[in-house]
């Protein structure tokens, strides 16, 4: 198998870009630094795929490399499953989360537990990429928010990243991980922050939380596109007088419990913010863990503001269901009022 | 003995009864009404019920006996009997459960770090709940740790405690020109040797005084309580026979009390039998104070702080250095005129030079 | 109206039920020695079923799947492979595993609840054992695909069963075999029963060859219980696949003559004589016959066999019985390349439990 065209290695470039560029950006590095990555999904070759996360990478690239796969979600879960095992890295993109689950029983009875049930003989370096979230005003099954799904299952890492740099430098990570990561890209900010990216081929920590503002009144926990909302908030606090500390979490599974219970030794408040809906989210499992080995330090109840335990709405109601920083901004101040 | 049932009155004139068949044995659990033993009369075969619930301690009569009205029957246990409605068995009672204070965890931490018991705090966080700042106020200061009294603070409490239920006390307080005194004049011996000056002229307030007996007890020798306030609390070392020690044994005699009392080595007898005390509490501060007289004394002195004052003198402004006085005594055996008395004696003491 | 498709199915067969020969054979099969090997691993393939079903009924197996009547499908397919190519085989498939390398041992271990059996000393890239029924085709069109991507002469071998056949997942995986030419052979065990469903309940499809035409591929049937036939017809669609000709589905017929699995009463739903009449049709006996009648199987040599054959099921199942299970750690120890930090303090805590 050989590259095309470049045969050079690309001078690490600063680039203004978008989350989805940044994705872009990674997907290409990786095709040029590592023979054994391969790409496929519906539409992802010479259209780009749908959000054009695949952009302009088969015309770079082998088009053996960048493959148009038949409309089949299991076969999308299970195709990378054989490649990895044969040593090769499959990145597959499922075009919506909306239609990822046929790809769950791929990961759960397959991916998840190769390299455990085969004691190390066989493993899983794929990651399988999907767009996800609402937000966009798209038609039914386009605006899921499943990511609780798929911290359920052992075995495999779940990644969500929260801007264009983080996008890059997760996704590579991703690529370059031994182990299956589900990496769900938050459209609804897939263009709407620009940001310099250096394209250097460095990865990010997976595994690790980030802290993106300090503050010591009160943590405020999000990921993914619910992030920019928890920065609004944050700001808003701050016209009071109250510091939040925000962190993005960005490796959901598996989970830097300390930076966070770190920061809630410090402020002693948590609101947990995720566009998914609250019963049963990833919040639920900050929220146990904070009640147990986080407990002692709590001045307030833990509080989550999410999306309602209902079926995400169609666009005409979709902004009553999204958290707003309105919202966070609530329930942040009915935290501060416990001391 | 527990609560011992008789033989009830069985009706229609019976005095005596002959046990026929027990239904319960010691240690049997029973409830009201519930049929505990048969007897027979000259008529019939009656039941006696249970008066109450409880269990059997013990059974005063045997298959066979004959036992008259109003004899001892069945003993139930001691305390209060709990009608657990049980036959068999023994129901446990489960613990009344006590309102548990509201408060998060962190604010729990606290209160336990600052010995706050959360059950007398009174909450004004949201909803009640008890906050840091509630926690903190309880405490009385920040960072500051409760205790429960221990040892000499202890002591004091019970001692004082003592004092303000028999005592009837009463203050005169007066100032003492010092001005003569030299640089090195040591205010504590000085103090004593006026003490016991003053004791002689006015020897009521020298004296024990027992309530219960209504007696009180003149003493020849000055056993001179001092006051001492160390970092481990308040300490009142006796210096024996002040009367006739020299100035230059009162300050040596002093000055080994003091060691004692630094080194923690004085002993209990040492702490014990004072006919009368003092208090130099002028060296921390203060002027004039109602001071504690401690049964069975009756009378205390208290020296504030020397202070340059300006005073009149020939009917002149002048500026002397006056040591305030305050004398406490138990008006109850103690007459105005005798303290009054004992405290211008003390005063024309310690206006002399040395 | 016009036709524009029609298709046809060839079944393939070389000798009848009792082992004679219908026509002329294929070279292979003139020689003693491949078919004395093919009688061998079909032989120790039944006797490790055998000693498989006894060590559960006496409590030290787990819930066992019998291959018993099936022996001719998997040991053909197996010895048309070559080394370097794929199995990837569902729960039924012993056969297949042992003649490829995995050894008796492993795989008691694996139906014994050790996951050590699956971590095969020798065929170091064959998929372990599929339960979730027809999962693993797409896995097949995977590992074709790496095959064809770099390049490499190898080809995958997914097997599966005739309920297999009405999952989405097998035919997505025949489709895109056909859609990108994935040098890939689909085999579809018939044994006629998928638990206690028959075949003719589980499709209208008059063959489950058929089911390829719908993939664009070629479908074949083969009598399962002729181990020549499978052997050859398998050979022929394992050139084809390597040599850039495409993906083959593959329908062996045969019959499951145990039941599902030992937690399985097959009586339940199938008469005892329709299980006798098949009794008849057995690989293992045919080709026995073959032998007898065509290159004189004597007695002494099968005598030897079935004790060789006993020897090595016996060595290994005391191999099997006398070894001690992982420590608790192994829960942890591979289930990411690099035990995560997020899982120490568990994995400490697992270690500390001890069991009451």
């Amino acid at each position: 198998m050989t590259t095309s065209s470049e045969s050079t290695q690309a001078a690490a470039q600063a680039v203004e870009c978008t989350l989805v560029e940044g994705v872009n950006l990674a997907l290409a590095r990786a095709l040029q630094d590592d023979p054994t990555v391969v790409i496929l999904g519906e539409d992802v070759g010479i259209d780009g795929g749908v959000f054009r996360a695949t952009q302009s990478l088969i015309g770079r690239f082998d088009e053996s490399r960048v493959r148009d796969t038949p409309l089949s979600e299991a076969l999308i879960g299970g195709l990378p499953i054989g490649l990895a095992a044969m040593g090769l890295r499959p990145v597959a993109e499922i075009q919506f989360m909306g239609f990822i689950y046929p790809v769950i029983d791929q990961l759960v009875n397959h991916a998840s537990r190769m390299r455990t049930r085969t004691r190390g003989r066989l493993s899983c370096p794929l990651v399988i990429r999907a767009p996800y979230g609402g937000g966009v005003h798209a038609p039914e099954h386009h605006s899921e928010s499943m990511e609780a799904m798929f911290t359920h299952i052992p075995g495999i890492r779940v990644v969500i990243p929260s801007s264009p740099a983080k996008a890059y430098g997760l996704l590579l990570a991703a690529i370059r991980d031994p182990d299956p990561v589900v990496f769900l890209e938050p459209k609804r900010i897939y263009r709407a922050v620009r940001e310099t990216v250096v394209d250097d081929g460095r990865a990010l920590a997976l595994d690790h939380c980030f802290v993106t503002r300090e503050g010591s009144d009160v943590t405020l926990i999000g990921w993914g596109a619910a992030l920019s909302e928890v920065m609004d908030a944050a700001e808003t606090l701050a016209t009071d007088g109250v510091e939040a500390e925000v962190i993005d979490v960005a490796t959901l599974k598996l989970l830097d419990f300390e930076t966070i219970a770190a920061s809630v030794e410090k402020t002693g408040r948590c609101v947990i913010v995720h566009e998914a809906p609250v019963s049963g989210g990833f919040g639920a499992e900050i929220a146990a863990r904070l009640a147990g080995a986080g407990l002692v330090n709590l001045l307030a109840p833990i509080e989550r503001v999410a999306g309602w335990d209902t079926i995400m709405p169609l666009p005409r109601l979709e902004d009553r269901y999204m958290p707003s920083a309105g919202r966070v901004v609530a329930a942040a101040r009915r935290v501060m009022e416990y001391s | 003995m527990g609560d011992v049932f008789k033989l009830p009155d069985l009706g229609e004139g019976l005095r005596e009864a002959e046990i026929v068949t027990w239904h319960v044995g010691v240690g049997d659990h029973v409830v009201a009404d519930q049929p505990l033993v048969a007897v027979e009369t000259d008529k019939a075969i009656v039941e006696v019920p249970s008066p109450r619930a409880g269990r059997v301690a013990a059974l005063h009569a045997d298959v066979g006996d004959i036992l008259e009205v109003g004899a001892p029957l069945v003993e139930f246990d001691a305390g209060e009997a709990k009608d657990t409605g049980a036959i068999v068995g023994d129901i446990a009672e489960s613990p009344r459960t006590t309102e548990r204070a509201k408060a998060a965890p962190a604010v729990r931490k606290l209160a336990e770090s600052l010995g706050v018991d959360l059950a007398t705090v009174t909450g004004t966080g949201p909803g009640g709940t008890i906050s840091s700042a509630d926690v903190e106020a309880a405490a009385g200061t920040r960072g500051g740790a409760g205790e429960k009294l221990r040892g000499v603070r202890r002591a004091m409490f019970q001692s004082m405690t003592l004092a303000g239920r028999n005592v009837v006390p009463a203050t005169l307080n007066d100032e003492a020109d010092i001005d003569a005194w030299s640089e090195h004049e040591d205010p504590t011996a000085r103090l004593t040797r006026a003490i016991s000056i003053a004791c002689k002229a006015s020897p009521a307030l020298n004296a024990w005084f027992d309530p219960n007996t209504e007696t009180r007890t003149l003493h020849k020798t000055v056993d001179l309580g001092i006051a001492v306030e160390t970092g481990d609390g308040l300490f009142a070392p006796v210096l024996r026979d002040a009367g006739n020690r020299n100035t230059e044994e009162l300050r040596a005699e002093l000055e080994r009390i003091k060691q004692g009392i630094e080194n923690r080595s004085v002993e209990r007898a040492e702490l014990t039998g004072a006919t009368i005390s003092l208090s130099n509490f002028g060296m921390f501060g203060g002027r004039f104070a109602e001071l504690v007289v401690l049964p069975p004394q009756v009378a205390i002195l208290g020296a504030g702080r020397a202070e340059p004052r300006v005073v009149v003198q020939d009917d002149q402004p002048v500026v002397r250095r006056i040591l305030p006085l305050s004398l406490s005594f138990d008006h109850r055996v103690v007459t105005g005129i005798e303290a009054t008395r004992f405290l211008n004696t003390v005063i024309e003491d310690l206006a002399l030079a040395g | 109206m016009t036709i524009v498709a029609r298709f046809e199915i060839e079944l393939t067969r070389y000798l009848d039920a009792d082992g004679a020969a219908l026509g002329e054979l294929p070279a292979f099969a003139s020689n003693r020695e491949t078919l004395v090997e093919l009688y061998r691993w079909m032989v120790l393939a039944r006797t490790f079923d055998q000693k498989a079903i006894a060590l559960q009924r006496t409590g030290r197996l787990g819930t066992y799947a019998s291959s018993l009547g099936q022996e001719g499908v998997s040991v053909g397919l197996a010895h048309a492979m070559r080394p370097e190519d794929v199995l990837l085989p569902s729960f039924r498939e012993h056969g297949a595993q042992l003649l490829r390398g995995v050894t008796p041992k492993e795989l008691l271990q694996y139906w014994g609840g050790d996951e050590r059996g699956s971590n095969f000393a020798v065929p170091r890239q064959d998929f372990p054992v599929c339960i979730p029924v027809g999962s693993h085709a797409p896995h097949a069109a995977g590992a074709a695909l790496a095959f064809k991507l770099r390049g490499e002469p190898r080809a995958a071998v997914a097997v599966f069963g005739d309920g297999a056949t009405s999952k989405g997942d097998v035919y997505e995986a025949m489709n895109v075999a056909g859609a990108w030419q994935l040098p890939i052979v689909f085999v579809a065990t018939n044994n006629q029963w998928a638990i206690s469903v028959p075949r003719n309940a589980q499709t209208a499809a008059a063959t489950l060859a058929q089911k390829a035409i719908g993939a664009g591929l070629e479908g074949r049937q083969v009598d399962g219980n002729d181990v020549i036939a499978v052997r050859q017809v398998i050979g022929e669609a394992l050139d084809k696949a390597r040599s850039g000709g495409s993906a083959t589905l593959i329908e062996a017929l045969t019959y499951r003559l145990a039941d599902h699995t030992t937690a399985d009463d097959a009586s339940r739903y199938r008469d005892d004589d329709e299980v006798a009449k098949h009794w008849k049709e057995e690989p293992v006996a045919r080709l026995r016959s073959h032998l007898t009648t065509a290159h004189s199987w004597s007695k002494a040599e099968e005598e030897a066999l079935i004790e060789a054959c006993a020897a090595q099921v016996e060595q290994a199942t005391d191999a099997y019985l006398a070894e001690p299970p992982e420590p608790p750690e192994a829960m942890f120890d591979h289930l990411y390349a690099e035990l995560p930090s997020a899982l120490a303090a568990q994995r400490d805590a697992a270690l500390a439990e001890t069991p009451e």
